[in-house]
């Protein structure tokens, strides 16, 4: 390798990125196996997830990095013929065992999808709220929480004076934003991310990274992504999926992103990270 | 390479421009085999109409359509050669079936205007049957007891169909429970049901079992046997429209399945859902056997769901279309006019009404 093909990338992660602290975990994975029907998609993925951090999930196509998260908050076993193995402890809790509520693991784990998916026949406003309502969450001062909310999502300059229009007349990049508020006004502890930005502009996406950076603060995030820069921009720490042809997808390596990309134990990564395929 | 400085002086007059369509230009002999291919067959088929004894329909079954079709091939073969010949046949096909079933609607409307308009006024639309007998004449009686019985009869109607139909389309399309497939095919079959079992089925289980009598109420549930499928199927339809990202969006905010349905499906739905429940009355509003069934006939306003038979505009135009005076069967010809623009009204107004300013 040449260290030239790192320069670029040095650079930025000396800017935003410091390695995550040792916190307490907050998610942990033991050995998460997931089918769909006979078929074996991941395979025995261990990873724990500190309070408070950003992890990035990369890799390339149909390595299982969305299923995984979607076993994270127990929206994987709404698909066809799913199926899983292994245990996933949220605050050391199995949120698999029999006596978990999965509506209660949702409230506390939620997620912002790939393509922005506000609700079409609520406002901008009735959007953000719509949380409380689905989930019968009791809170007061809905104003508060709506401009609040929309303020960490980077979207309240832009929305305040329409917050009565129908969420569905904002842009690709706003929509997302406001989704993102959607998911913070029931206060999860932990946000999935699954692709937030793959349909965006630069601009949007730069904006939302600006409010992962916020969140994580008081959020613990997982991210999957496609774009390296992104994960180097945004996370402590980073995970590696792959899968080989006609086997399920593995988590090749991870550590802090500072590793995964500055210095990578498998030479894959370095493929991967350095662009050579995927 | 070298980057090239344009001078504006050696520019076209921009301002000078028109917008063309060069796409539709067309040469002379391409207009002149268009023109051949639609005047020969007409005059030819003119002319043999003027002069021939052969019925009218056949004329144009038989002659003309065969005539245009062979003339529109020549043209495109002349024009554009093998290729066209697929082309001209499913456009004169298209054109020809577009117009067959125009003309039919047209000349029905045309029939219900011409024959229905003599008996159209404020008294006809808004007096009742009482002391009018077929005889007399048009400025006496008139049709409004068949229109609010009607309207009583389709409103409970509604009310049975529509929250079951419903439920149904969300059993089927959200909880996905285990008897959906015979769920789908028993709302299939129910869709076949003659409306005259409809009826049959009301008159044998409700009325001479002595429960209910000829009635509104009675007439209502045998109509509601008929719009339930209907009801059911089209909110499947829009419920399956409703995009699945809506659905796992809400779960991951900690939403339940019920919550799910009432507040994110079904108001992401609600236009599809109008529209299913207007196709549903327009499905049922002019059936006329279980009526005379279930409901029975009358001359009076009856407002009264229960307790005596009650009229409606099919009964009304059956029982008058049939008799021996002219004016009632001008009457009926009113009437039908009548529900014909009733119908016309309700879904203009599902039209407009679902064109809310959310949830397009």
């Amino acid at each position: 390798m040449s260290t030239a093909e790192f320069e670029s990338v040095d650079v930025l992660e000396s800017e935003i990125t410091t390695p995550a602290a040792a916190a307490s975990t907050e998610l942990e994975a033991r050995n998460v196996s997931v089918w769909f029907g006979q078929r074996k998609v991941l395979e025995g993925v261990n990873m724990s997830f500190p309070k408070n951090s950003v992890t990035a999930l990369i890799g390339p196509s149909g390595c299982g990095k969305s299923t995984f998260i979607r076993t994270l908050n127990r929206l994987h076993e709404l698909l066809p013929g799913a199926a899983l193995a292994g245990e996933i402890l949220y605050e050391g809790r199995d949120i698999y065992s029999r006596d978990v509520d999965p509506v209660h693991i949702r409230l506390a784990i939620g997620m912002v999808f790939q393509k922005p998916n506000p609700f079409p026949s609520m406002t901008i406003r009735g959007n953000v709220l719509s949380g409380l309502k689905l989930s019968g969450m009791k809170r007061s001062n809905h104003d508060d929480i709506v401009e609040e909310t929309l303020t960490a999502a980077g979207l309240w300059t832009e929305v305040k004076d329409r917050l009565d229009r129908a969420g569905g007349e904002l842009s690709g990049g706003q929509q997302q934003r406001l989704v993102i508020a959607r998911a913070l006004a029931v206060q999860p502890h932990v946000l999935l991310m699954d692709e937030p930005c793959s349909a965006l502009d630069p601009a949007s996406t730069l904006k939302i990274e600006e409010t992962i950076r916020q969140l994580s603060k008081e959020v613990t995030i997982i991210i999957v992504t496609h774009n390296m820069q992104q994960a180097v921009r945004v996370a402590d720490n980073t995970a590696f999926f792959l899968a080989a042809e006609n086997e399920p997808g593995r988590v090749i390596e991870q550590g802090a992103t500072t590793e995964i990309f500055g210095n990578p134990q498998d030479e894959r990564t370095l493929d991967y990270v350095s662009g050579r395929f995927g | 390479m070298t980057t090239q400085t344009l001078d504006p002086t050696a520019l076209p007059n921009l301002t000078e421009q028109r917008p063309q369509r060069p796409w539709r230009k067309r040469t002379p002999r391409f207009k002149l085999a268009v023109v051949l291919a639609v005047i020969i067959p007409a005059v030819v088929t003119w002319f043999l109409w003027q002069t021939s004894t052969i019925p009218t329909p056949v004329l144009l079954v038989a002659i003309y359509l065969p005539m245009q079709l062979i003339a529109s091939t020549l043209a495109s073969i002349v024009t554009r050669g093998r290729r066209g010949i697929a082309d001209s046949i499913v456009i004169v096909s298209a054109i020809g079936a577009t117009v067959f079933s125009l003309v039919i609607l047209l000349s029905l409307i045309g029939a219900l205007i011409v024959r229905g308009w003599k008996a159209l006024s404020p008294s006809f639309l808004l007096q009742n049957n009482i002391y009018i007998s077929p005889s007399t004449p048009l400025e006496y009686g008139g049709i409004g007891h068949a229109v609010l019985g009607t309207a009583l009869i389709v409103f409970l109607a509604s009310l049975v169909a529509v929250p079951i139909g419903i439920a149904t389309a969300i059993y089927i399309t959200e909880v996905r429970g285990r008897a959906v497939p015979y769920v789908r095919f028993f709302v299939q079959s129910m869709s076949g049901v003659p409306s005259v079992v409809a009826g049959l089925f009301i008159l044998t289980t409700l009325i001479v079992t002595g429960a209910l009598t000829q009635s509104a109420l009675a007439g209502g549930l045998a109509y509601a046997i008929l719009m339930l499928p209907t009801v059911a199927r089209t909110t499947e339809e829009v419920l399956r429209l409703v995009p699945d990202e809506l659905r796992t969006g809400a779960l991951a905010l900690g939403s339940t399945r019920a919550r799910t349905v009432f507040r994110v499906v079904l108001p992401a739905a609600r236009t599809g859902i109008v529209t299913a429940i207007i196709l549903g009355i327009a499905r049922i509003i002019g059936e006329t056997a279980p009526l005379l069934l279930a409901a029975g006939n009358s001359d009076q306003t009856i407002l009264n769901p229960t307790g005596s038979p009650v009229a409606s505009l099919p009964t009304y135009i059956f029982n008058n279309v049939a008799l021996p005076y002219p004016d009632a069967v001008t009457r009926a010809w009113g009437a039908a006019l009548a529900l014909m623009i009733f119908v016309a009204i309700l879904f203009t107004l599902a039209r407009v009404l679902s064109r809310g300013r959310l949830g397009r």
